[in-house]
């Protein structure tokens, strides 16, 4: 072939290195292999996909150590029952002691009737501005005083549950309604604290150990609720570190869908810094001579 | 008849000749450098014997003029591959500007619509928080947004093509003028037999640059030159040129009309014009529509899901997104139409303190929408289309310039003025010129010498 000019092949063959070194350049400063949809369509739809996914993973963390919280509130306002429970049966045994005068079972009522409203008090226990054992009327106070309730109180919330998404297919309860713990019928806490009160009161010493007995039942009970809550909390932790561990895995992901490991892109630039020399060596030499260096 | 007078007119002669072979080649190494210059190789003719015979001998040389080397098919290739190449650049010019849109940031779709769900996801685990709540509606108004910018930069991108498209139009109307009167000058040149190779340089580099605007094809007549595009639509004929013409259209574009008033914007393939044309009405007006389905479809889930729920006050939920009520234009026009946090829909059973709707909400991140796909993946599809459209015009843009580049070097290998032989060739018509005047000198010595034949002998 009759060659009359270098000049196109050269140009053309300086454009491709110094195209191939920006990229080079481009990867190895932003750290990734794929900047631009088009550097790698499927790479980047997956990547949208990819980060949607970690968006959910991180909301389901933060999902997470907020129902831990409070889950260990409400766990803990049930330690409370407990414990107050535990002293009312103590009362009551005290106060099954037929040598008791009817001042000192006054005295034990008015020990009783302080623990019912302790009782409340924990069962109106609220977490971040809502109470927690309403059921979803987490708005208002769960137990008011109400007269002629048999307990003296009344139950204000609902029989509904929350559930939380805590994983793409896993949700959780958060949260027990109250009259499941404090007014279920067969094990009603309040009930069987006010039942204490009254037969303390104004009951025989065989009324005084029903009602201690009634206290055992609610307070075996309220423990057995305490397990469910515990339940949901180790739940929560167990995902906790799955979380954790998607989290990395989806990190890793991205880090192969668009990015490129420096040694690799270290290597591509300075292949691209010889291979651009040597275009440039090539050109200064081959461009410059002519005939009419020759001819004198 | 052999004699000094005939060696002295051949000596003339062949200094003229040699004279003119030095213009030729001085020609060449002048224009070099000039794009579409195809070189010019001097055309030597030996003058034949005055008579028949033994004796007869022959009378020198004439110089007959010269001819342009050029090569018709690869002339009609490279334009080819011109407007193919003016194609890819144009969709890769205007997909460059679009890609940025797409490219994961805080304000892209994507990452928009995965902070809307998890700001919902937030809310559940305190539905009747008003931080929560806020957080939510402003969630999806920075989505609003981010669909607007999104939008944005498509249409912004089609209006500049729009005004690409009506220059196109007129540069073509240009160069087709033009080269309608340099064919009526080849055509006047051929009847009086000159030659034509300057003008037929002049008409290929202007039917080049037309190719840089849209696929063309040139016949050659007798009549003169016809220039048609790639569809058909006659450009040049007969000397003449048909203007084409641009009109604002129903979908508020320019439309191309050929001379007829005929619409001819569809069928325009290839060059700058085409490649324009082809982005503003398919790639980017496809990749509109698609983001509008996405815009309206994740409106109409939303606000679906709203209704099935309650308000913070206990009233059913209202639509949380307006979107226009045909498809097109959704992404340019969503709005959070929700004013109050409490509008958010969160509750089942009608209590503030209930999340049992939110599910309903997440629900719309992971279900398949009308077009069939969950909206992650539907905009994940939109960033693969604009990912594809771009990398294919980068990887035609590229194999063009590489056919391109190996074309034109055919091109020159043909055409091309190559300066080493036109140095090469300064020397040898400098020799022959030398050697002629030489032969000059030498006869007029031996006229001298015939002239003093009569004295010689006296002195």
């Amino acid at each position: 072939m009759r060659v009359t000019t270098l000049v196109n092949d050269v140009l053309s063959g300086v454009q491709q290195s110094e195209q191939s070194l920006q990229i080079a350049l481009e990867q190895l400063s932003s750290g990734k292999r794929v900047n631009q949809p088009s550097d790698d369509p499927s790479a980047s739809a997956e990547m949208v996909q990819n980060l949607s996914q970690s968006a959910n993973v991180d909301q389901y963390t933060k999902n997470v150590s907020s129902l831990l919280s409070e889950t260990q509130t409400a766990d803990s306002s049930l330690y409370s029952v407990v414990t107050l429970l535990t002293q009312a049966i103590t009362v009551g045994t005290q106060g099954a002691n037929g040598a008791l005068t009817t001042a000192n079972k006054q005295a034990l009522a008015t020990q009783v009737q302080a623990i019912l409203g302790n009782v409340v008090s924990q069962a109106n226990s609220s977490y971040r501005g809502s109470y927690l054992f309403g059921g979803t009327a987490s708005s208002a106070a769960p137990y008011t005083a109400a007269v002629g309730a048999p307990s003296g109180y009344q139950y204000n919330g609902n029989s509904n549950v929350n559930t939380v998404q805590i994983g793409d297919s896993l949700s959780t309860p958060t949260n027990i309604p109250g009259n499941q713990i404090f007014s279920q019928p067969g094990s009603d806490v309040l009930a069987a604290l006010s039942g204490l009160v009254s037969a303390l009161q104004t009951g025989t010493t065989p009324q005084i150990v029903a009602a201690t007995a009634a206290i055992t039942t609610a307070s075996t009970y309220v423990g057995q609720e305490r397990v469910a809550l515990g339940n949901i909390s180790s739940q929560l932790t167990s995902q906790e570190s799955y979380l954790s561990q998607e989290t990395l895995t989806l990190a890793t992901q991205q880090n192969s869908l668009v990015g490129i490991d420096v040694s690799i892109a270290a290597t591509n630039l300075s292949e691209a810094e010889i291979s651009h020399s040597a275009v440039l060596t090539a050109a200064a030499k081959v461009l410059p001579n002519t005939l009419l260096d020759y001819l004198k | 008849m052999p004699g000094l007078d005939t060696s002295l007119s051949i000596g003339v002669q062949s200094l003229l000749a040699q004279e003119g072979a030095l213009q030729i080649t001085n020609n060449n190494i002048a224009n070099a450098n000039t794009p579409g210059y195809s070189r010019e190789i001097v055309d030597f003719e030996q003058v034949g014997p005055n008579g028949t015979g033994g004796g007869a001998l022959g009378n020198g040389v004439v110089l007959q003029g010269y001819q342009s080397i050029r090569d018709e098919l690869l002339q009609l290739r490279i334009g080819q591959q011109t407007s193919d190449q003016g194609s890819a650049n144009a969709q890769l010019n205007s997909l460059s500007q679009v890609q940025p849109a797409f490219i994961p940031s805080t304000i892209d779709v994507g990452t928009q619509m995965s902070n809307f769900f998890a700001s919902v996801s937030a809310l559940s685990t305190n539905p009747s928080d008003s931080t929560a709540r806020q957080a939510v509606l402003s969630a999806g108004q920075n989505l609003a947004t981010s669909f607007h910018t999104t939008a944005g930069s498509l249409t912004r991108q089609q209006t500049s093509l729009d005004s690409q498209v009506q220059q196109d139009v007129s540069q073509v109307n240009n160069l087709s003028s033009q080269i309608a009167a340099v064919s009526r000058q080849i055509a006047q040149a051929k009847g009086t037999g000159q030659n034509t190779g300057t003008l037929q340089d002049q008409q290929d580099q202007l039917v080049l640059s037309l190719s840089k605007l849209t696929d063309v094809s040139v016949t050659h007549t007798e009549s003169g030159d016809t220039v048609t595009t790639g569809n058909g639509t006659a450009l040049v004929s007969g000397g003449q040129s048909l203007q084409l013409k641009t009109t604002t259209g129903s979908n508020g574009f320019q439309h191309v009309l050929d001379s007829n008033g005929n619409d001819v914007t569809t069928s325009i393939k290839g060059g700058d014009l085409g490649g324009s044309i082809q982005t503003r009405d398919q790639t980017i007006a496809g990749l509109l529509t698609n983001l509008d389905t996405l815009a309206s479809q994740f409106a109409g889930a939303i606000n679906t899901a709203q209704s099935k729920g309650f308000d913070l006050n206990g009233a059913p939920g209202q639509p949380l997104f307006t979107v226009p009520g045909v498809v097109a234009g959704s992404a340019a026009g969503i709005t959070m139409s929700a004013t109050s946090p409490n509008a958010v829909a969160a509750s089942s059973d009608g209590t503030a303190g209930s999340n049992g709707n939110l599910v309903n909400l997440l629900g719309v991140q992971t279900a398949n929408l009308p077009a069939g796909q969950n909206p992650t993946n539907a905009y994940a599809a939109i960033v693969f289309q604009v990912g594809t459209a771009a990398a294919d015009a980068q990887a035609n843009s590229t194999a063009t310039s590489a056919s391109l580049l190996q074309l034109t070097n055919q091109r020159n290998a043909v055409s091309g003025v190559s300066v080493d032989e036109e140095s090469t060739n300064l020397i040898r018509y400098q020799q022959a010129y030398e050697a002629a005047a030489r032969v000059i000198t030498t006869v007029q010595t031996l006229i001298g010498v015939t002239l003093a034949m009569g004295t010689a002998a006296a002195a």
